[in-house]
């Protein structure tokens, strides 16, 4: 699990994977890891999709202005029946609209601004919460350890989505609030799982090594402490992110995530559930944004600790490697 | 009576009662095509819906479920015809009076303070044996009225407006050692008059007023003035004991009452066609099912088949779009309209340099809002239209005229911006707007709010659950000149329809003893309209009435108090084998009671 293993891994290439007499070339561990996921297709197609999702959405303005509806403009004339029904997808609006007439394509654009920066703001900002307390809980132990990680349990015991909601109602709905409430729910199972890391690393050699060698606690923390927990970290963090995500859009369908007139995919689903019996697009389009994101994110993330920790073998990639095995 | 509570506790004792109506659309006319062919008589008609507030007492219940089912079982004086138009069937006819009461024929003295009233004959109790319905019962409703262990709904309506009313109720009223006493709250009313309530003889009945009103004919057909047989001595008021020994004057009677989970009424065998105006007896018994608090999952059963009416759950928003598109013949959209929501401004609001107390800025925002979109949100021109009056149709004062016009009433974002100039806006101004969490609330914030940016104002939405909307957030003063909302869009469903600006403009716009629970949320005040308002309840007949109603309309449009948005139909739905539904707009339901089951029935 940690850089030190892959160190150890690396530095003794097993000669039997070179049969054909190559160059053995002394490869980093984290170009050994790059290299593993480069050669996994999934996690590239996952990598590309994200930064479409990612392109689209700093051009988001640009694409309204392309289309010609801002996110909240409700279209009253060409974007609404008289019954007050939304629009199939047309010329006018390519992916249709929502019973308020505005244009799902623009909106949904807008959308992914919303939650990636919810994502990725609320997961960096939890990995940094968890890290910190994580590591000094685990570090320096006793009541220090106690308090810190006692706080963590507490924080997971909370019924979060009750106490989103009720945070909602108390100060307002808005981004900044989904922020925090998400990073407050996730920086302690960060946190948690990082002491546990810490703890061990802590007991390890070349600590031991550092410390009787004069280094302090905060160079030996910093130095040979902190960077060992990087794989874990970009682990939890790349599972972080699509969990970020779904829990704004969970947050903005129960209508206590943003204001209902931001453009967000939950807000979206919300909205569509007024309408989806007769316009299957409003709730179509936005869970299918929301998908296609979720699951970018969690296959990178499965790649991203595939390549980190290649003993933790996936489930496939032991039933191959058996068969293989069968036929020799 | 009708405690409006589509959804919510019904209101202080004002007697109107504000609405969360989650989900409401209005319509155009009456039932849809035809349904009607011949009466059928036979079997059982199953209502489902939420229920579980059951108050089935008919003096205090303040509840649209309880009024509808009151009309099975309970007699007023007055009452309303079962007719598929709504003007009729928002105009009080005899029920359990022998003829209406006029000037010209006596019933009514010239000063309009003495109402003399006959008893029609041959109505029979439910009891054993039959024992008619005389004026004494009558009486005793008035009397029944202040009892203090569960009193009328409404007092406003009777106590101040009945010579002596005052005097017998606030003792008895104040006696709570009588809230447990069903002997000593009968020894109470037996020792005690009314000196406005007279029986002259046991088929006369004499109201004497202490000031004109000319809707006091609506007030005796509210429920809460339904008769009280002697029987009711027996039990504590609102109890399920006394449920279960209710005595019908109605076609039906309760035979099972199961709180929160079923009622059950069959046939009173002792009501017969021939003294009853207004009610049939074609269904056998009529089952209400309860705790189905989804309305989606009502309008599923309604939809299959498996219960033939809501009990209390509106036609899901989800489900309006779908039903007008394939034309359903089992969709009504019923009238009359009600003003439902309507923006109202907060006139103490410290927000924005106090920009919602300038005349001037709230007219702009008359210009800039788009009623047509805010229709569409409730379902669009099949359930409502586009309203620029306080008063909506078929209610007494109601003329047609625009003070804001508009090109196809969508607003005109121009105007509202020179005259935001004019008021010293030129670069518009932000505020904030509270809107409920529920139904179509979000919906409707958003579609006013684009209106409003257009025009240049920033709008904060400010959601407030639905449940706290009215008592904990709007009715507070302390919310109101804090100014915690600049704008908010409430809801309204008068008592009774028709002559009805007792329960409309009064609660509404009357500016003095603005105080917590108030329902003039924003403390609207002028002198004008008070003034009118006087004149309009204290007005002789109903033409007078009407007039002043109409001038207070004008002011208050004048005023710029509110922005109506729409007159809003009902929706309801019933199932395909109920025919003949008539909707009785003071129960905001179908008349149970006339009504037929098509098919063998079950």
């Amino acid at each position: 699990m940690s850089l030190t293993d892959l160190e150890a891994e690396a530095s003794v290439p097993p000669a039997s994977e070179e049969p054909d007499g190559r160059k053995i070339e002394g490869r980093s561990p984290w170009q050994l890891a790059w290299a593993r996921l480069r050669k996994d297709k999934a996690a590239m197609i996952s990598v590309v999709v994200i930064v479409l999702l990612i392109v689209m959405a700093l051009l988001a303005p640009l694409i309204a202005k392309w289309v010609g509806y801002a996110p909240d403009f409700g279209d009253r004339k060409l974007g609404q029946t008289v019954d007050g029904l939304p629009v199939g997808p047309n010329g006018h609006h390519v992916l249709g609209t929502d019973r308020f007439g505005r244009d799902i394509l623009v909106r949904s654009v807008y959308g992914a601004r919303v939650s990636l920066l919810v994502g990725l703001v609320s997961t960096v900002l939890a990995v940094v919460l968890g890290v910190i307390i994580g590591a000094s809980a685990g570090f320096y132990g006793g009541a220090i350890d106690t308090i810190l990680a006692r706080a963590m349990d507490v924080t997971l015991s909370f019924p979060y989505l009750l106490f989103a909601l009720a945070l909602a109602a108390g100060f307002g709905a808005s981004v900044p609030l989904t922020i925090f409430v998400i990073t407050f729910f996730s920086f302690a199972s960060i946190g948690r799982i990082v002491r546990g890391q810490v703890l061990q690393i802590k007991e390890r050699e070349f600590i031991e090594a550092a410390r009787s060698l004069g280094a302090g606690s905060i160079r030996t923390m910093f130095i040979d402490v902190i960077p060992n927990l990087i794989a874990p970290v970009t682990v939890l963090g790349s599972m972080t992110i699509p969990t970020a995500i779904i829990f704004e859009s969970t947050l903005s369908f129960l209508g206590a995530g943003t204001d209902p007139r931001t453009p967000t995919w939950g807000n979206m689903l919300s909205d569509a559930t007024q309408s989806y019996t007769v316009a299957w697009w409003t709730l179509f389009v936005p869970a299918a944004f929301l998908l296609i994101t979720t699951l970018a994110f969690n296959i990178l993330g499965d790649a991203v600790r595939d390549a980190l920790d290649p003993r933790s073998e996936r489930l496939f990639a032991a039933q191959k490697a058996n068969r293989k095995k069968k036929r020799k | 009576m009708t405690g409006r509570t589509t959804g919510l506790k019904a209101a202080a004792a004002i007697g109107v009662l504000a609405v969360g109506l989650a989900a409401c659309g209005g319509g155009s006319g009456g039932s849809g095509g035809s349904d009607d062919g011949k009466p059928k008589k036979g079997g059982t008609l199953k209502l489902v819906g939420a229920g579980g507030q059951d108050n089935l007492d008919p003096t205090s219940a303040y509840s649209t479920t309880s009024s509808a089912l009151q009309r099975t079982y309970a007699r007023q004086l007055f009452a309303y015809p079962a007719s598929k138009d709504p003007k009729a069937a928002s105009t009080p006819v005899p029920d359990a009076a022998a003829e209406m009461p006029t000037m010209d024929n006596g019933g009514i003295s010239k000063d309009g303070l003495t109402y003399k009233i006959k008893v029609r004959q041959g109505i029979m109790w439910d009891t054993q044996p039959a024992r008619p319905m005389v004026a004494g019962d009558f009486v005793r409703a008035f009397k029944h009225m202040c009892n203090p262990a569960s009193p009328v709904g409404a007092p406003n309506y009777y106590v101040p407006n009945i010579k002596g009313m005052q005097a017998y109720c606030d003792p008895y009223l104040k006696n709570k050692k009588l809230q447990q006493d069903t002997k000593g709250m009968e020894d109470y009313e037996n020792s005690h008059d009314i000196s406005g309530v007279k029986a002259l003889d046991d088929y006369t009945i004499q109201f004497t007023l202490t000031k004109p009103a000319s809707d006091f004919i609506s007030l005796l057909g509210m429920t809460f003035a339904s008769a009280v047989p002697v029987e009711y001595y027996k039990y504590v008021p609102n109890t399920p004991d006394e449920f279960r020994h209710l005595v019908s004057a109605g076609p039906y009677k309760i035979t099972v009452f199961n709180p929160g989970k079923q009622i059950v009424l069959e046939k009173n065998t002792n009501w017969k066609q021939d003294s009853d105006p207004l009610r049939h007896q074609y269904v056998d018994r009529i089952e209400v099912t309860e705790g189905q608090e989804s309305p989606e999952t009502v309008q599923q059963q309604l939809e299959g088949g498996n219960a033939d009416i809501s009990l209390d759950q509106p036609v899901p928003a989800s489900a309006l779009g779908r039903l007008a598109k394939s034309n359903d013949p089992n969709l009504t959209v019923n009238g009359p309209p009600i003003s439902n929501p309507y923006l109202v401004f907060n006139f103490k609001s410290p927000n924005a340099n106090k920009a919602m107390s300038k005349l001037k800025v709230r007219q702009a925002i008359e210009y800039a809002i788009n009623k047509v979109a805010l229709a569409r949100i409730y379902g669009g021109p099949k359930y409502n239209t586009p309203l620029n009056t306080v008063i909506p149709p078929d209610s007494v004062g109601y003329q047609d005229y625009n003070l804001y016009p508009t090109n196809g009433s969508q607003g005109d974002p121009a105007k509202c911006k020179s005259m935001l100039a004019e008021a010293g806006y030129p670069n518009g101004f932000k505020i904030k707007a509270a809107y409920r969490q529920a139904g179509n609330h979000p919906a409707i914030f958003q579609s006013y709010a684009q209106d409003m940016k257009a025009c240049g104002i920033t709008v904060e939405g400010v959601p407030v659950p639905q449940a706290d909307f009215y008592t904990q957030f709007l009715q507070k003063t302390d919310n109101t000149t804090a100014g915690k909302w600049d704008v908010a869009a409430p809801g309204w469903v008068p008592d009774w329809f028709g002559n009805n600006g007792r329960a409309v403009v009064s609660p509404l716009f009357d500016g003095r003893n603005w105080a917590d629970g108030t329902s003039n949320y924003g403390d609207y005040d002028s002198p004008i309209t008070n003034g009118l308002i006087d004149k309009a309840l204290t007005a002789k007949t109903v033409d007078e009435a009407s007039n002043y109603w109409h001038q207070a309309d004008q002011q208050i449009m004048k005023d710029a108090a509110i922005v109506p948005f729409m007159a809003q139909k009902t929706p309801w739905y019933h199932s395909s084998r109920v025919k003949g539904a008539t909707w009785l707009p003071i129960a905001q339901q179908f008349d149970y009671t006339n009504l037929w089951l098509s098919g063998s029935g079950s």
